[in-house]
């Protein structure tokens, strides 16, 4: 787009970014570090948890977590809801019973459970992350089962007798859309709310460094941790997510 | 495949199934007890108990009540404001870009967790803290659900309603608001959702009341009957109030005023 001819609105959004930024730093000016720290300070420590070792740990411990988490729930949501399809026996115990009851659970819930039952690590964290995220995808991929065209299958069953032939050529390309759409709910709630796995029992991760530092009033850190995840989220969406989309989710 | 074509007789099964599978994870619950401990798992009895006092003391039913008007509160204000904010961007289209590519981006992708604890610092231990935090969370939703519901406003039909009469407050009325009642249902509804995966972490880090407050307390005293109690009377709480309430709303307001296809 011509720099020149771009739309007035956009310019006032920007202006009004800047604005905010202009706005907290005056305010930050005010107040105490430890109520309101500028927002150099924050970017410099922004900065850190991309470059500077110990920092660089937490960053890079929460991302692998979260993506390990969301391919897991991923496998396991959308296994649940191939069995839920795939053997009549089982629908009522995953969609009538399962899913209703994992979607209800509170995630906090999970994190302290964790913490009771296993000793912590990476696995508890894991463990309570892919619990939060399995029924989000659970929920997308049923829902896309039953999206599936019937006519399509029973034409494509007109061309061919192999089944897995069709689920291949016919079935996978139509649920595609639907996985795509699992893994960006995923991908979102893991960051925004699974995060909590990593406030009990764990030494590690965005969310333990989040923590320590609000309990020694280093806003600094918990603030730029925010920052951080908001710049991970995206990184994620447009890196990942956005080209996969484009790939396969086309219809 | 064949669930649908097979009909009644396999739906039956499958119920049947279903209550054995509980059936039979109930009987081995009751077996656990004395074998596991009980901080690991309460056996039922306990369960029952601390379920009984949850709900029948009071000093504990005002957490409960607190936790209600948290969550009430939090998506009252969430819906209002998403609401002012998806209007502001609709009807004066400069301020658009503003809203939907900046803020609502960014607020969409802000942790809760965050908010908690940045809240926690900024409020002290408070309800408004707990409040403040569910309104950040949930004020994308709001915004981003009634966007879609503003954009799929018919624009033949409101050209209509401008054949019909002139007075914009009264096709408002009678056009805009009855299309947007689907999509201000169904927003209400996720929110409800998403309000409690959040509260109970606001109230736990940032809030001197409420069942968060409760599963604390417990935690710190290794009662996990208190907690396995709460989370119980939550997901009770959540099915039935969406099963009851939302889902019927939902239904009854598509069929009602039509919705998104």
């Amino acid at each position: 787009m011509n720099p020149l001819r771009r739309p007035a609105g956009l310019w006032f959004a920007d202006a009004l970014v800047i604005l905010a930024i202009a706005a907290w730093s005056y305010g930050a000016s005010q107040l105490p570090d430890f109520v309101l720290p500028g927002p150099l300070a924050v970017g410099s420590r922004l900065l850190a948890l991309f470059t500077d070792g110990e920092f660089l740990f937490h960053t890079l411990a929460s991302t692998l977590r979260v993506l390990g988490s969301v391919l897991l729930a991923l496998l396991i949501g959308g296994g649940l809801a191939l069995l839920a399809r795939g053997l009549p026996l089982l629908t009522a115990l995953i969609n009538g019973v399962l899913q209703p009851f994992l979607s209800a659970f509170p995630s906090i819930g999970w994190a302290i459970l964790a913490a009771i039952w296993f000793s912590p690590g990476h696995l508890s964290i894991v463990f309570v992350q892919v619990a939060i995220l399995a029924p989000f995808c659970l929920i997308n991929i049923s829902e896309g089962l039953r999206q599936i065209d019937r006519e399509l299958l029973e034409m494509a069953t007109s061309f061919t007798r192999q089944r897995t032939r069709i689920m291949f050529r016919v079935g996978l390309p139509l649920l595609l859309p639907y996985v795509i759409g699992s893994l960006r709910i995923a991908y979102g709630v893991a960051w925004k709310i699974a995060l909590v796995s990593e406030l009990l029992g764990s030494t590690s991760g965005l969310g333990f460094l989040m923590l320590r530092a609000q309990g020694s009033a280093d806003l600094t850190t918990v603030l730029a941790a925010c920052l951080a995840i908001v710049a991970l989220f995206f990184a994620g969406e447009r890196l990942i997510l956005d080209p996969l989309a484009r790939r396969y989710a086309t219809r | 495949m064949n669930a649908a074509r097979s009909g009644a007789p396999t739906a039956g099964a499958s119920r049947a199934f279903a209550a054995a599978v509980l059936g039979a994870l109930l009987v081995a619950w009751f077996a656990s007890a004395g074998r596991v401990p009980a901080y690991v798992l309460p056996p039922p009895g306990e369960l029952a108990n601390a379920l009984w006092a949850l709900v029948s003391t009071g000093h504990r039913l005002t957490h409960l009540g607190a936790t209600l008007l948290h969550i009430g509160a939090a998506i009252v204000i969430a819906f209002i404001g998403g609401a002012l904010l998806a209007f502001a961007a609709h009807y004066q289209r400069w301020s658009a870009p503003a809203i939907h590519q900046r803020m609502s981006p960014f607020l969409s992708a802000f942790s809760g967790i965050g908010w908690t604890l940045l809240a926690a610092i900024w409020f002290g231990v408070s309800s408004f803290t707990v409040i403040f935090t569910i309104v950040a969370v949930l004020l994308p939703f709001a915004l981003v659900n009634l966007r879609e519901g503003l954009a799929a406003l018919d624009a033949e039909l409101l050209e209509m309603g401008k054949s019909f009469g002139r007075d914009a407050g009264r096709s408002w009325r009678l056009l805009v608001l009855p299309a947007l009642i689907p999509f201000a249902a169904a927003t209400l509804r996720i929110m409800f959702g998403v309000a409690w995966k959040v509260t109970l972490t606001a109230e736990l880090f940032g809030g001197g009341r409420g069942l968060g407050y409760v599963i604390n307390v417990a935690r710190q005293d290794y009662d996990t009957a208190t907690i396995f109690a709460v989370i119980l009377l939550i997901i009770l709480a959540v099915t039935l109030a969406d099963r009851l309430i939302f889902a019927p709303l939902e239904r009854f307001s598509t069929r009602q005023f039509g919705g998104r296809k």
